[in-house]
């Protein structure tokens, strides 16, 4: 059999773009799997659950969970708050206050280099608190007409208007950046200088690589490049993970658990979180202004199932407003379901059945959870309409007391009640339309007190108060499940999602 | 001879065999429309769902498990304990009434925009055929999302979104066979005896641009089901009280791996119809389509 020419260079063509097809897929395939599992032996890849937009721990967004855990490694705070809520020294080596605890003296770290090589004092602490609440970012709301200044090199003192005890676990918020830096120096910002364990390498926004610090003061962490890439998509999350793209990653639901664990190369392990799911009422609806009519409608979910069926791992039915490692937290009677008992209070206090309550939230996550919730309502007669939301409209919305029923998981990454009861609680603060002169009196004391035990028992009595009047629903303490690829050693799960990388070692 | 004969008529029951099978195999798309036509008409009335009502203890069971109720779940539940078949069986309502209800509106405003410029040219038709163009230009997906997620969800935000650019390619078809018309004898008849001008659109030029537009209507129609789960799917669509398909399988994205009968199920229901009407949508153009009209 003979061959045309034209036909023959057909075939040849057709080899040709085989041959180039064949070779692009393996460099592609080379690509995606060379780039993730065990890139190298000191770099890892971490699953980013929030998106970081900003690196600047004074802007607006730099209180967010994602930007605070990128902020954590790239500076130094002056104290941090420990796995069980204690309080550890940063770049602060010691911290008292005065009598009255409305002074209170930090003594820093002698010998602290920033990245540039350039030494810390005392001016860098000053000039950051400065900036951080001249810019009235976020977190700059918990220390209003504070003032920082330098006693010495080596010294600070932080003075409050008023005695405020819940100082050292406030300042788990407060980054030290070096002196003179510009309100919006998006220039620093590019090249960040900082006293953490890793310095930035590469800020875009799908990817934040950190590489470690030499010059950090508890040495140089061993692995030499942190990735954070963003996943907000929880199914490409696990695939990474368990393809082993990623080494590391957090925030994975009940239904997935099994199947990780079932994964021999990764680690599983949950840690008792800060947050709490808490559904407040807005109790300046005409309709929900009424005690006895949340508590009714508080009774009338039942939370236990909800939590056994949604979250058997890493949910229990919370018994206060914060968390147990939190300082503040005393432990209350749970609300029992009664749908029954439920319904006859609404009927007597005279519940309009025919009023649409507003249930927002933001999050796909927490969908099935709320309409659990919405289900059960809809069981005793109460219409509820369930609101997705934007998380930016939900803050909006949030802040303007545009809803009925507002779903949030609350964290408190400062451990302290005073950062949730004392912040959000007070007629002042207007968050959720409650009001009691009373509430007020005791969050005040308990803001002042320096005698960390009465401060308990403070929060304790405003605890009751709130849960008794069910100012919110309180359904849930949330655990997080962290998973990481067995070749890393040395990682801690984080109660606040700010999993730090500075002691995690890459073993073959 | 007899051979030759025998042999010509066998060619020609075979022929006419294919012929009744292609026949028959042609209908199947109107058979699968109507079935979803009747599903989702009557299904609604047999089957009982709530979108709001959950079965925790139900949640995530295969397809053909006994719910606690008692009742069996031919296609399974999903992640909070909800009846996929009841779902699909709603969705296939939701998606039919979204359908058409979309196709309606800009199939009117498609043929009265292509009429008129068709008609009587001019600076109108230079004005109207180069907005259309420029819509043309813009992404028809991006200008949906942009209309359905400035509004808060609802029927009807949906529709004037999905509306707002399924209205062009009538226009577009409907000006050409408009322009062609204008030209023949009977409209220059009905002019000359003073027809008036909406008269003779009406009468003398619309009745002609049916066949496209019926053709063009059922395309569009299968682009709009699939524009309104592709806008559920996204969450910007329609409420959470609506049932929609893209809605549930938004929902199932999550347990692809455990529970894959959330996504799939739904998915095969909607892949079907739009793979149906597409091959009637074909089948139509080839009969009343631009090339047929004499």
């Amino acid at each position: 059999m003979t061959t045309t020419p034209a036909l023959a260079a057909t075939r040849r063509t057709a080899v040709a773009i085989l041959a180039v097809a064949a070779m692009a897929l393996t460099a592609c395939s080379d690509a995606t799997g060379g780039g993730g599992s065990n890139p190298g032996k000191d770099e890892i890849v971490i699953a980013g659950t929030y998106p970081i937009d900003s690196i600047d721990p004074g802007g607006p967004q730099g209180g967010g969970t994602g930007p605070q855990m990128a902020e954590q490694e790239i500076f130094s705070r002056l104290v941090r708050t420990k796995a069980d809520g204690t309080v550890e020294g940063d770049l602060a080596t010691a911290w008292k206050p005065d009598s009255t605890a409305t002074q209170w003296t930090f003594t820093l770290r002698q010998g602290v280099k920033f990245s540039d090589g350039k030494a810390f004092t005392s001016a860098d602490v000053v000039d950051s608190f400065k900036r951080f609440i001249d810019l009235k970012g976020t977190n700059a709301a918990n220390f209003p007409g504070y003032t920082m200044t330098a006693t010495s090199d080596t010294e600070v003192v932080l003075k409050a208007p008023k005695p405020d005890a819940a100082i050292p676990r406030k300042l788990a918020v407060f980054f030290v950046l070096p002196a003179g830096v510009g309100p919006n120096d998006t220039a620093f910002f590019e090249h960040p200088v900082g006293t953490g364990p890793f310095t930035l390498e590469k800020f875009t926004p799908n990817e934040i690589a950190l590489v470690s610090n030499p010059n950090y003061y508890g040495g140089a962490p061993k692995v030499k490049r942190v990735t954070i890439r963003k996943m907000p998509e929880l199914a490409s999350r696990l695939t990474a993970l368990r393809t082993g793209e990623v080494d590391l990653a957090w925030g994975i639901p009940d239904d997935q658990l099994p199947q990780v664990q079932n994964d021999s190369n990764l680690t599983v392990q949950t840690i008792q979180s800060s947050a709490v799911f808490t559904m407040w009422f807005n109790s300046s609806t005409p309709a929900l202004r009424d005690a006895q009519v949340r508590r009714a409608l508080w009774q009338a979910v039942d939370f236990p199932t909800i939590i056994k069926q949604l979250y058997p791992q890493t949910g229990s039915l919370a018994d206060s407003v914060v968390s147990p490692q939190t300082l503040g937290y005393v432990k209350q009677e749970p609300v029992k379901y009664d749908p029954t008992a439920a319904k006859a209070a609404l009927t007597a206090a005279g519940f309009d059945f025919s009023t649409k309550l507003r249930l927002q939230f933001a999050n796909a996550e927490f969908r099935p959870f709320n309409q659990a919730v919405v289900s059960d309502l809809q069981k005793i007669g109460v219409q509820v309409d369930l609101l997705e939301k934007e998380q930016a409209v939900f803050t909006k919305d949030l802040l303007a007391l545009n809803w009925d029923i507002n779903f949030q998981q609350l964290s408190n990454p400062m451990l302290d009640a005073s950062n949730t009861i004392g912040r959000l609680y007070p007629c002042a603060a207007k968050r959720n339309g409650y009001c009691n002169p009373e509430l007020d009196k005791l969050l005040a004391q308990a803001g002042q007190s320096s005698d960390e035990q009465e401060r308990v028992k403070l929060y304790g009595d405003a605890t009751k108060i709130i849960w008794q009047d069910a100012v919110g629903m309180f359904p849930m303490a949330v655990k997080y499940a962290y998973a990481w690829n067995k070749h890393l050693t040395g990682f801690t799960p984080d109660p606040n999602g700010l999993p730090d990388f500075s002691h995690v070692q890459v073993t073959s | 001879m007899t051979v030759l004969v025998d042999a010509r008529t066998g060619r020609e029951v075979a022929a006419r065999r294919t012929h009744a099978a292609r026949r028959w195999l042609g209908r199947i798309p109107y058979v699968v429309l109507a079935l979803y036509a009747i599903v989702g008409g009557v299904g609604p009335l047999l089957i009982d769902y709530n979108p709001v009502h959950v079965s925790l203890d139900d949640r995530l069971l295969r397809p053909g498990s006994h719910v606690s109720s008692g009742a069996t779940a031919w296609f399974g539940t999903d992640g909070v304990g909800r009846d996929v078949l009841a779902q699909v069986v709603y969705g296939a309502r939701t998606s039919v009434i979204i359908g058409v209800c979309t196709v309606a509106v800009s199939c009117l405003v498609g043929v009265a925009v292509g009429t008129v410029a068709g008609y009587f040219r001019g600076w109108l038709d230079t004005v109207l055929a180069r907005g259309i163009d420029i819509l043309l230009a813009f992404p028809a997906i991006l200008l949906t999302i942009v209309i359905a997620g400035a509004f808060e969800r609802s029927v009807l935000v949906v529709v004037v979104a999905l509306s707002a650019t399924a209205w062009i390619s009538f226009a577009r078809v409907t000006r050409s066979v408009a322009l062609a018309i204008r030209e023949r004898a009977w409209v220059d008849a009905a002019r000359v005896l003073g027809v008036r001008r909406v008269s003779i659109l009406l009468r003398h030029i619309v009745p002609f641009t049916a066949g496209p537009v019926v053709a063009l209507a059922t395309l569009e129609f299968a682009l709009v089901v699939l524009a309104e789960a592709g806008l559920s799917f996204l969450g910007i669509g329609l409420p959470n009280s609506a049932v929609s398909w893209g809605q549930t399988i938004a929902n199932g994205k999550q347990y692809l791996e455990t529970a894959w009968w959330i996504s799939a199920l739904p998915g095969i229901a909607l892949s079907l119809l739009i793979i149906n009407i597409g091959i009637l949508g074909d089948q139509l153009t080839a009969r009343y389509g631009r090339g047929h009209l004499r």
